[in-house]
């Protein structure tokens, strides 16, 4: 089996998805719309999904092509359409205004925390021409742009779409790292996390019934 | 037979850069379902313009005369030292590196921005203070791309630069060259007074900014000014895809004319490519509110640092 490495096509269309993701993790920290917010967050899943499909064309594998099917489908489409519909109709939200910084410094934050991710897995510490290395220290970014999301944003939803991203962060180094990983288990995280997206939309539409904004400052005061 | 195809990169600096900005002002009409102006339609002006005399305010200095000059004679400059049609080095590319070809461009905009004070015409002054603003922020921004080059070529050569790319393609999509072509080509479009800065060619006083500090100029001198702002931008479109995204189809020996003048259709081809992006974003996107280019210019700053920031990979 041919490996992926960062100068064969595969690998080089692994890095250039890298790449775009980082910059959608980017507009979507800097996005102050939801519905542009939710939007990257969409398109940062179809690109995830093209760099699965290109791996799985790479080493054959069905089960990769599954799981490229699934990711479009479901993170590509779905949950965006899903957070879309929640946020703009039944919320009537347009602007996040629960953000804890400034968008300016939250962007330098990430800009920082992609330096921290480089340094930590340097690309040139990983065997060369073993993986695409420069997607490793990508998905790095990627994970600690999601938590950075996280943070900033005290809106439920929005903090939701930080920890998708980062989970887009997690899948894309799992498929760029061990393509060859049981199918059951990605599988498995899958499935828990669109249970976890379902659970929370329901939970989140439930409540804000009742509450008008679901920032976690508010949540927090339902503590007994 | 170098020194002829010197001659020849200048010249089609010169000649085609009204040709670029006309092709891309009617591919824009056409696209909003207009019939818009003929590609030709800057000759026409600058013939117009070129013909009629200049009426220039009795309270301007000398330094209102030479501007234009100055401006034009940098603009030439630039056109000699960076790769426009051949891919060796001509004998004046030793003037300047990138970065040297920065600071003529500038020595221009430091020259225009004299101009537009030194009237005291209130639209002058305002649009001399806007460009000084939008350039301070540019330029960390624009030495960032640079570093980003250097990454791959190990040295601000923009001759360097381009075999580097050639040598290996697959450098094009290292996230160090992308990023950092991304980075250029929206300071290409502040730079040059494109949409998301300002209405290319609209003398709106409220948003002008390139526009107003060569409010006052009129006839020829005007003529030189509009001719050096087509040329800087057909300058920084031929740096983007000469050096950036498409370094073959350059004259690889520069021996004789004929090397040159085959050239020339493929960069014009290459260059009707890079317009075809800037028309899809001239016609798709709005302009920006005068105190949002800071994050306009903020984002290409971060999208470059995040290219230097990544360019780890090149020792791949």
């Amino acid at each position: 089996m041919e490996s992926l490495s960062t100068s064969s096509v595969s690998g080089t269309l692994v890095t250039l998805s890298a790449v775009l993701m980082l910059l959608a993790a980017f507009a979507c920290l800097g996005s102050k719309l939801f519905n542009r917010y939710v939007a990257y967050y969409g398109f940062q899943s179809v690109v995830l999904s093209f760099a699965a499909a290109v791996i799985a064309e790479h080493y054959g594998s069905g089960e990769l092509w599954a799981l490229a099917a699934l990711t479009l489908l479901i993170k590509g489409i779905g949950i965006p359409l899903s957070t879309r519909h929640l946020l703009l109709q039944r919320l009537d939200l347009r602007r996040d205004v629960a953000v804890s910084t400034g968008l300016s410094t939250s962007l330098i934050i990430g800009a920082l925390l992609t330096a921290f991710a480089f340094l930590v897995i340097g690309p040139q510490d990983l065997p060369a021409g073993a993986v695409a290395s420069s997607a490793v220290p990508l998905s790095t970014a990627l994970v600690l742009l999601g938590g950075l999301a996280m943070v900033v944003r005290r809106h439920t939803v929005a903090q939701l779409i930080g920890w998708l991203i980062t989970e887009n962060g997690v899948f894309l180094g799992a498929i760029t790292l061990a393509a060859t990983f049981p199918f059951i288990v990605e599988a498995g995280i899958f499935l828990d996390l669109v249970a976890a997206v379902l659970m929370m939309v329901a939970y989140v539409s439930g409540i804000t019934r009742s509450l008008a904004e679901a920032t976690a400052s508010e949540l927090r005061e339902l503590r007994g | 037979m170098p020194d002829a195809v010197q001659v020849l990169q200048s010249l089609v600096v010169v000649v085609f850069a009204p040709l670029y900005v006309g092709a891309i002002a009617r591919a824009e009409s056409m696209v909003a379902s207009k019939r818009g102006p003929s590609v030709f339609q800057p000759y026409r002006d600058l013939a117009k313009l070129l013909r009629k005399g200049a009426a220039i305010s009795d309270q301007a200095s000398w330094i209102f005369r030479g501007a234009p000059f100055v401006v034009f004679a940098c603009y030439l400059t630039v056109s000699a030292i960076v790769p426009i049609i051949t891919s060796v080095p001509l004998p004046l590319a030793f003037l300047a590196d990138l970065l040297g070809g920065a600071f003529v461009l500038t020595l221009a905009s430091f020259a225009i921005t004299l101009a537009g004070m030194d009237t005291a015409s209130p639209y002058g002054d305002l649009g001399a203070s806007r460009a000084t603003w939008i350039g301070s922020l540019v330029e960390p921004a624009l030495i960032l791309v640079f570093f980003t080059v250097g990454v791959l070529s190990a040295s601000d050569n923009p001759y360097l630069m381009n075999h580097a790319v050639r040598a290996s393609p697959y450098a094009i999509v290292l996230p160090a060259h992308l990023l950092g072509s991304l980075a250029f080509f929206m300071l290409i479009l502040v730079e040059n007074g494109r949409i998301p800065i300002e209405s290319p060619g609209g003398s709106n006083e409220i948003a002008s900014i390139e526009e107003g500090r060569v409010h006052e100029y009129s006839g020829r001198y005007y003529a030189l000014m509009r001719w050096g702002s087509w040329m800087k931008f057909f300058l920084m479109s031929s740096i983007f895809v000469n050096v950036f995204i498409i370094p073959w189809g350059l004259d690889g020996s520069a021996h004789n004319m004929l090397g040159g003048l085959i050239a020339v259709p493929v960069l014009l081809g290459k260059l009707g490519i890079c317009g075809l992006v800037v028309v899809v974003i001239d016609t798709s996107f709005a302009k920006l509110r005068f105190f949002r280019i800071a994050e306009f210019v903020g984002a290409a700053f971060l999208v470059a640092l995040l290219g230097v920031v990544t360019s780890y990979v090149v020792s791949v």
